[in-house]
């Protein structure tokens, strides 16, 4: 093995990094080909970091659904399908039940320009018929969300009803076993729906952003991404709508409902005592389907439930907007308004621009401005919409396995991987149909227990931003684009801590701001936030836009300035600083800090560590 | 001319086309108040004053064969000839003709301003050349805080000689014969007791991004900045938006001021905290920003600007205008390099390492 972690700027090796105490045997929640392990020694020569962005906590062994499929289906069109030349796609890798990728490079030049030629034809043919593409993929998306909805997971009867016997209906546990692997199939489907176009569109904003770059090399990242923002897009109906509802509450007199420390039943509860209180709730079931589809974070993880299972975010976003409207605030957005700073933006860096660099300006405008519909919605659709009914789904199985004793409770499920709750269903399904003493309900239960104290100790510990060898260079456009892993940020993380009272991430929303830090790991943390906090995460969810209103700026580990987190930071025009690879873990709760998010600077003001 | 002034103009009447006859400095702040743009008022001397006054002192004749027989490879010779032209130059009588119109546009500045003796600054305005050409060509002085028609019609006469200086000579010489024989024209404006004064760039000239203002400021009077011995606070604000995207706040420990007396300026220290202080907030940078944006729009091309804030009236009204001239001119200011005439997909294609299977 090379001997890497005593060199300037090096990482730890993976094959270095301590099992926390009480920890031991987390490995057996995960596959086998998860681990890092003797078998594969070149792992140590690899750049490895930490996907806080999309994995913050320890997964439950369920949620590395939320892992592989993913995993498999930016590969097989990255790699396999479009052939992008110098990347193929992403390992990953667990260690403490936490997530690490690395990029599979193309180093050979020859190799890169055999698959530049089929890159253009097959990723030219997407930008060329985006629209008719991407309005094929909604079609095909709206299938897959009423097709996982619609799943039936029967019950099984104690004994089969006639239409077994006289009618063509199939035996009940067919039924059962094969609503789990289907459910599992959409779930497939619905990840290559994702990965299908997501590399172009963000390549197509990329490529705009640095052309501007190059030109402009001052112009502030928010106004590049306010030139391509779409002003009526999906990812901002939801609160869109919210707004409008609590402008209603306000017109009609039944805000007062909306009481701090409420839970949504008692506001329901009060306004069904009135007549105008019943017609709002019937305005707030008029818009719920779809917008209640969001989700109360990343979407990932099965306990990122919809607003529909959890209405408390919607319910104080409401109550948020009902204050700033007694405030004197507008709440409602501006579209009109932001629709025409876009486009003088837009016209006036035109304008100053050299003649023959306007062509391809305008140009590259108008290509992004077209695929970024997706680009933003795509997150509507796939991580909010269909995997908060994709859970839900699962359960469904949950509760099954719970009815018959497998489980303790229905929720256990995602304590199983995807693989042993098909067992468990299996057994479940063999000694139904034998009638025999069953193993489950004494196998399972424990195993429950010890995994949930696992997790629940390894949430203590903070994994490093990075594992492995330095790379030369970050040729993964998606690391770049999404993660925003390049050379000088890992440059920043190899220096490691410094004196403890300043990080530095990448600026990613203009202004400077002190304030108490609200430090979150967990979604469930968010009904903490108070007005003026701080907020400092992993990564923020445009899920928690409900949230944006109340803080005064946001700090988080990970993240590019092209990440959906930093355009919704910039779209509240809050203070933001992203990518600082340690703020939750040097940050605590409580604490005063400085955030500059005009240069990339945090610092801690007091209640130094 | 009109109005009975034969040599003279107020910088109001001027227009760039009157850059032959009354140099560039004196016809751009003609086109900036035609512009809109708060200059501080104040008159303009043609190159004919200059011209009237080497004729009446009868040194015509005596100036040509002294120019004649400049040889630019001879310094010791230059530098003799130009102690003498100077000297003579320095000794002449400005005609009373030009006293005349001098002592009447100085009255006209007076009573504008309700002063007895308004303090004004008094300039070279050099012809055709650009502004490094100009320093050479000794077309560079500028008096501050002059006062007195008499007081100004001296210091018009020192800009004058100035022409005369050996590297002025050697340097014009070197051109050839047609450049021998100088003239310029001379600038007289109200002086700006300058709370904070500098320069506005409409391009970082660092970075050569285009969509920038850059702003340096400093206390007091703008010879610090422009002269280099203060380190100025730098601004960067965006011209699209005027946000102030970037602030350095730099230790100003000196700066220029009038002088005790009334009549020229010294340097003094700054105290502590007010070195440390930026010298422009938010506001003023935003206004800044918008009357530069303004004048590049109306030059169509970039500008270096020099400006100040007085001590005296509310701001915007106290802002003036000094100068503006182009940015190339200046020599300064780079151009970004970017991709330029290429297709949006090409560059797409490379970003994904695409282009012609090159690594980016």
């Amino acid at each position: 093995m090379a001997a890497t972690t005593d060199a300037l700027g090096a990482f730890p090796s993976p094959f270095s990094i301590a099992t926390p105490d009480g920890c031991q045997g987390w490995e057996e929640m995960y596959p086998y080909y998860s681990l890092f392990t003797a078998q594969r020694p070149a792992d140590e020569d690899r750049l490895w970091f930490w996907n806080s962005m999309h994995f913050p906590v320890p997964m439950p062994p369920f949620d590395v659904t939320s892992i592989d499929t993913p995993y498999q289906a930016a590969g097989a069109w990255q790699h396999r399908a479009f052939r992008t030349p110098p990347a193929m796609g992403i390992d990953y890798r667990i260690i403490n039940g936490y997530v690490y990728i690395s990029v599979n490079g193309v180093d050979d030049p020859e190799l890169i320009a055999e698959r530049a030629r089929f890159f253009q034809e097959r990723a030219g043919h997407y930008f060329g018929n985006w629209d008719a593409l991407y309005a094929d993929w909604r079609t095909r998306m709206e299938k897959l969300i009423a097709h996982i909805s619609d799943l039936p997971v029967p019950k099984l009867p104690e004994y089969e009803d006639d239409d077994v016997i006289f009618g063509d209906r199939p035996p009940t546990y067919l039924g059962v076993l094969d609503a789990y692997r289907t459910a599992l199939s959409a779930n497939e489907q619905m990840w290559s729906n994702h990965f299908e176009f997501l590399l172009l569109g963000y390549g197509a904003y990329l490529t705009f952003s640095e052309f501007c770059k190059a030109h402009l090399p001052d112009i502030p990242d928010q106004h590049i991404s306010q030139m391509i923002a779409g002003i009526d897009v999906l990812l901002f109906r939801p609160d869109a709508e919210l707004r409008r509802l609590a402008r209603i509450a306000v017109d009609t007199g039944v805000e007062g409902a909306f009481v701090e420390g409420r839970t949504p039943a008692e506001v329901d509860a009060e306004l069904q005592s009135t007549g105008a209180g019943r017609r709002w709730l019937e305005e707030l079931e008029a818009i719920k389907d779809p917008w209640f589809n969001m989700a109360t974070g990343d979407g990932l993880y099965h306990y990122f439930r919809s607003w529909y299972d959890d209405p408390s975010i919607p319910y104080a976003s409401i109550k948020g907007h009902i204050d700033a409207i007694h405030a004197g605030h507008d709440v409602e957005r501006p579209t009109e308004q932001l629709e025409a700073e876009r486009d003088r933006l837009a016209e006036e860096y035109a304008s100053l621009l050299d003649d023959d660099a306007r062509q391809p300006f305008q140009e590259l405008l108008q290509l992004s401005r077209g695929v970024f519909p997706y680009v933003e919605e795509h997150k509507f659709y796939a991580d909010y919409w269909f995997l908060t009914r994709f859970y839900n789904k699962i359960r469904e199985f949950g509760a099954l396995l719970a009815e018959h004793g497998w489980l303790e409770d229905g929720e256990d499920i995602f304590m199983l991987s995807r693989h042993e709750a098909h067992e468990a269903l299996e057994e479940l399904c063999l000694m139904w149909a034998t009638g025999g003493p069953p193993l489950g309900p004494q196998h399972w239960p424990p195993i429950v227990t010890r995994r949930r104290e696992l997790l629940k100790r390894l949430e203590e510990w903070t994994p490093p931003p990075a594992l492995g060898a330095m790379p030369e260079a970050v040729n993964d456009p998606l690391a770049v684009m999404l993660w925003g892993i390049t050379p000088s940020r890992l440059q920043e993380w190899a220096q490691g801590e410094g004196d403890g009272t300043t990080i530095i991430g990448a600026a990613a929303s203009a202004g400077e701001v002190e304030g108490i830090a609200r430090v979150l790991r967990d979604h469930a943390e968010i009904a903490d936030v108070r007005d003026g906090d701080i907020l400092v995460c992993t990564i923020t969810s445009p899920a928690w836009a409900p949230i944006f209103p109340k803080i005064k700026a946001t700090v988080t580990d990970i993240g590019g300035v092209m990440s959906h987190a930093a355009i919704v930071c910039r779209e509240y025009g809050k203070p933001a600083v992203v990518g600082t690879g340690r703020a939750t873990a040097q940050i605590r709760t409580g604490m005063r800090i400085r955030v500059n998010g005009s240069t990339g600077v945090v610092t801690i003001l007091d209640g130094a560590p | 001319m009109s109005d009975g002034f034969a040599h003279t103009r107020t910088l109001a009447e001027l227009r760039a086309e009157d850059d032959g006859v009354f140099g560039g400095k004196s016809a751009s702040l003609g086109e900036l108040i035609a512009g809109g743009v708060p200059v501080p008022p104040g008159f303009a001397l043609a190159t004919s004053a200059f011209t009237a006054c080497i004729e009446a002192a009868g040194l015509r004749e005596h100036v040509d064969a002294a120019l004649a027989s400049v040889d630019p490879d001879d310094v010791d010779a230059a530098q003799a000839t130009a102690r003498e032209l100077t000297a003579a130059v320095s000794g002449a009588h400005v005609p009373d003709e030009v006293r005349d119109e001098i002592a009447r546009r100085y009255a006209d500045l007076a009573a504008a301003t309700g002063l007895d003796e308004p303090p004004v600054a008094v300039r070279s305005s050099a012809l055709g050349e650009d502004s490094a050409d100009a320093a050479f060509a000794g077309q560079q002085e500028t008096y501050l805080w002059v006062r007195g028609a008499d007081g100004i019609a001296d210091a018009v006469r020192d800009c004058w000689a100035s022409l005369y200086s050996a590297p002025a000579l050697t340097y014009r010489a070197r051109l050839g014969d047609a450049a021998r024989d100088p003239a310029m024209g001379v600038t007289v404006q109200l002086m700006v007791d300058a709370e904070v004064s500098g320069v506005a760039f409409t391009c970082n000239p660092v970075s050569g991004d285009p969509s920038m203002i850059a702003i340096n400021a400093s206390w007091g009077l703008g010879l610090g900045v422009v002269g280099g011995d203060v380190t100025p606070d730098e601004y960067l604000v965006s011209k699209v938006t005027k946000e102030v995207v970037r602030r350095t706040i730099a230790p100003k420990t000196i700066e220029y001021r009038p002088a005790p007396g009334g009549t020229g300026t010294e340097v003094a220290d700054v105290e502590p905290e007010r070195a440390d202080a930026p010298a422009l907030d938010d506001e003023r940078l935003r206004h800044l920003a918008g009357v530069a944006r303004g004048i590049e729009r109306s030059a169509g091309c970039q500008q270096d600007i020099e400006w100040a804030i007085a001590r005296t009236g509310g701001f915007p009204d106290n802002l003036y205008v000094l100068q503006a001239r182009p940015v190339t001119a200046t020599g300064k200011g780079a151009r970004p390099e970017g991709p330029k005439g290429v297709s949006a997909m090409s560059l797409i294609m490379s970003t994904f390492g695409a282009d012609a299977g090159q690594k980016r």
